[in-house]
C-alpha cells in the first residue's frame, strides 16, 4: 500500500547493538519508507530518559534486561523480551602495546603491565561496566588467583573508564587505550582483535546462571550514597515497548520484522548472537513478536 | 554643481512620524523584547529555583560536586591563560596588519565555533591522543593529554578561543591606530608602543573577552567528555547524575554550575559599569 505520510518509528538502542544493527534498520527504512529515529546510548540513560524526562521511545533494545523489570515495569512498560546473548571479551588492534604476545594463558599479566593502557565501561552507566566488575571477581576464582580482581581493576583506573561500550571502542580505535573488556559484538563490529576468556568467566553462557550468580558487584543506586548489589547473570538483551510508544502501529510492524527469521539470521552475520526464540516475560506483548516462547 | 547652501539647511523640518505608526512601534519593540528577554531567562530561573537551593546546601556534603568545580574552575582558568598567551599576538595582527591571507585565517579562527563539539573532541583526540605521533610523544614524556585534566584544558581551549581572538581583535581595532604612531614617532620601538599606549586603551575589551573565553570554558561538555570523562568536571558530573540518578539530583548541580558563571559574568558587567555607552 502506498502510504502518503512515512511512518515514524523512535528507537533507543544500546550502544553496543547502535553499529551491528545499523544495515538492518538502513534495509528496513528503505524497503518501508519508515523513518528510524534512533538515538543509541548507555542502557541506563535511555530509561531516564523515559522515566525522568518523559520521553517515551516506541522500542527500547537494551544491554540488559533486567533493568526493565527493576525500572520501567509496571509503570512504563509490561511486558519484555530477553534476544540476545553476548559475551565480554578482551578487545585490542594491532597497535596496541604487546599485541603479538598476548593470549588465553598470560592475559591477566599482559594487562596488569605499566606500559599498557586498559579501558572499561561506567559499572554506574553501562551494564558492560559491572559485567566487567563481575568478570573479574569469576577470573579471581577461576584461575585461583587471590587479589586478581583487583589488581586487574587498578590497571584499568577511573581514568581510562567511558560511559558506554561504544565510546570506550572509539579510544581503542584512536589508539588511546591498548586493550578493553567489552562485548564480542562490539569487538567484530568494529573489526578488532579480541581473546575470548573461559566460558566460566565470559557471562556468555545461559547454562551457567547459578555459577555466575556467585559474584557481586555493588553499583550505585537510585540516589546518591544508596548502593544498589547487582548478581552475576548471563548477558541478555532485552527489549520493550512502553505502554505510551507513541507509534505503537510503527511499532508492531517493526517487531514483526526484527523477529522473522531473516532478520534474526542478518543480525548473527552482523555478530549479534540472536536468541532462536525471543523469551517473553509479562503481559500485553503484541502478536508481532514472533516464535516467542513464554516465561 | 551648485555650492551647498548651508542656510538652507537651518529650514529644514525634521520629519515627526505619525503618532500611531510610534505607538505601535513602541509596542512592537516592548513586546519582542520582552518575550526575548522570557525566552532566555525563563529556563535559567526555572533551574536555579528549582535546584539552586539545593545545590548550594550540598556544597557542604557533596565532595564529589566541590572537586568538580574546583577542577572545573582551574582548568578552564589554565585555558583562558594559554588563551590570551597564544591568541594575544594574533589578534592584534588580525586588527592592525593587513596580511595575504588573513580573511583565510579570521575564517579559520571561527570555524571551531560550528565544529559540533563532540567531533572537535574527536578531532583533539586523533592529534593529541596517544595514537597520533604528537599525543605518543607527549605521552611518552610522561604527560597524557586524554582521560586527564590536560584533555579537559585542550577541549576548552579549542572551543571557546575563538570568542576570545574575535573578541580582542575588535578591542584592539577600537584602539586609534594613530596613537601608536605618535609613541613610535616620539622614539617608541613597537613592543614598548604596544605595551604603553595599545594595550592599557584596550585592557578593558580584553579582560572582557577573557571572562567570555572563560564562561564559554566553564559550559564546555561535548568535547570533553570525549576526552577526558574522569575527573569529571561539572558539565559532565551533571550528566553523570542525571543518568545514574535522574532529574532530581541533576539539578542540582547544573545550577551550582549556573550560579558559579554569574561570577565571572557580574565581574565582567562590573568592568563596563565605569565605560561610557559606545561603539
Amino acid at each position: 500500500m502506498l502510504r502518503l505520510v512515512a511512518d515514524t518509528l523512535v528507537l533507543y538502542l544500546a550502544a553496543s547493538l547502535s553499529k551491528p544493527m545499523q544495515p538492518v534498520l538502513d534495509a528496513y527504512s528503505a524497503r518501508t519508507g519508515t523513518v528510524i529515529q534512533r538515538e543509541s546510548g548507555a542502557s541506563l540513560e535511555h530509561i531516564r530518559k523515559v522515566t525522568e524526562l518523559h520521553r517515551v521511545p516506541d522500542l527500547m533494545l537494551l544491554a540488559d534486561a533486567e533493568v526493565i523489570p527493576q525500572l520501567l515495569v509496571p509503570k512504563y512498560a509490561t511486558w519484555y523480551a530477553e534476544f540476545a546473548r553476548n559475551r565480554l571479551v578482551v578487545a585490542y588492534t594491532a597497535r596496541s602495546r604487546h599485541a603479538s604476545e598476548i593470549n588465553a594463558g598470560n592475559w591477566m599479566a599482559m594487562l596488569q603491565r605499566s606500559d599498557v593502557e586498559v579501558g572499561r565501561t561506567d559499572p554506574n552507566l553501562a551494564p558492560a561496566g559491572y559485567r566487567t566488575l563481575l568478570m573479574f571477581q569469576l577470573a579471581e576464582r577461576y584461575y585461583k588467583r587471590p587479589g586478581l580482581a583487583a589488581a586487574l581493576l587498578r590497571h584499568a583506573p577511573e581514568s581510562n573508564v567511558r560511559p558506554n561500550a561504544a565510546e570506550l571502542a572509539a579510544l581503542l580505535e584512536a589508539g588511546e587505550l591498548d586493550y578493553i573488556f567489552d562485548y564480542q559484538s562490539v569487538a567484530e563490529s568494529n573489526g578488532f582483535r579480541f581473546l575470548t576468556l573461559p566460558a566460566a568467566i565470559d557471562l556468555g553462557d545461559a547454562n551457567r546462571a547459578a555459577e555466575y550468580a556467585t559474584v557481586s558487584v555493588k553499583v550505585r543506586g537510585s540516589s546518591p550514597g544508596q548502593t544498589l548489589t547487582l548478581k552475576g547473570q548471563p548477558i541478555l538483551y532485552g527489549l520493550t515497548m512502553p505502554s505510551d510508544a507513541p507509534h505503537p502501529q510503527a511499532a508492531k510492524r517493526f517487531l514483526d520484522y526484527l523477529t522473522s527469521p531473516q532478520t534474526i539470521a542478518a543480525l548473527r552475520a552482523a555478530h549479534i548472537d540472536m536468541l532462536e526464540h525471543p523469551i517473553v516475560v509479562g503481559t500485553g506483548a503484541p502478536a508481532e513478536v514472533h516464535g516467542a516462547v513464554r516465561r | 554643481m551648485a555650492p551647498f547652501d548651508v542656510s538652507k539647511l537651518e529650514s529644514v523640518e525634521p520629519r515627526r512620524p505619525n503618532p500611531a505608526v510610534r505607538a505601535i512601534a513602541t509596542i512592537v519593540v516592548a513586546v519582542a523584547s520582552s518575550l526575548f528577554l522570557l525566552f532566555m531567562l525563563g529556563p535559567i530561573v526555572g533551574l536555579v529555583s528549582a535546584g539552586g537551593a539545593r545545590g548550594v546546601a550540598s556544597l557542604a556534603s557533596d565532595r564529589e560536586l566541590r572537586a568538580s568545580l574546583l577542577l572545573t574552575a582551574v582548568t578552564a582558568t589554565i585555558a583562558t591563560l594559554l588563551g590570551i598567551i597564544g591568541a594575544t599576538p594574533l589578534a592584534y595582527l588580525l586588527a592592525r596588519r593587513s596580511f595575504r591571507g588573513r580573511a583565510v585565517v579570521s575564517a579559520l579562527m571561527d570555524l571551531p565555533l560550528v565544529i559540533p563539539h563532540p567531533v572537535a573532541g574527536i578531532a583533539l583526540l586523533l592529534v593529541l591522543g596517544r595514537g597520533s605521533p604528537v599525543g605518543g610523544a607527549l605521552y611518552s614524556a610522561g604527560l597524557r593529554v586524554a582521560s586527564s585534566p590536560v584533555g579537559i584544558v585542550c577541549a576548552m581551549l579549542f572551543v571557546s578561543a575563538p570568542l576570545y581572538v574575535s573578541a580582542a581583535r575588535e578591542a584592539f581595532a577600537r584602539v586609534d591606530a594613530r596613537y601608536e604612531s605618535v609613541a613610535r614617532t616620539l622614539g617608541d620601538d613597537a613592543w614598548r608602543a604596544f605595551r604603553r599606549v595599545t594595550l592599557p586603551l584596550s585592557a578593558r575589551g580584553l579582560t572582557a573577552a577573557a571572562v567570555v573565553m572563560w564562561a564559554r570554558a566553564v559550559s564546555e561538555f561535548g568535547a570533553i567528555v570525549i576526552l577526558t570523562y574522569n575527573p569529571k568536571v561539572v558539565s559532565v558530573l551533571s550528566y553523570d547524575r542525571f543518568t545514574s540518578y535522574g532529574l532530581s539530583e541533576a539539578l542540582p548541580v547544573a545550577a551550582v554550575l549556573v550560579l558559579f558563571a554569574l561570577v565571572p559574568l557580574a565581574a565582567l558587567r562590573a568592568l563596563r559599569a565605569g565605560e561610557p555607552l559606545r561603539g
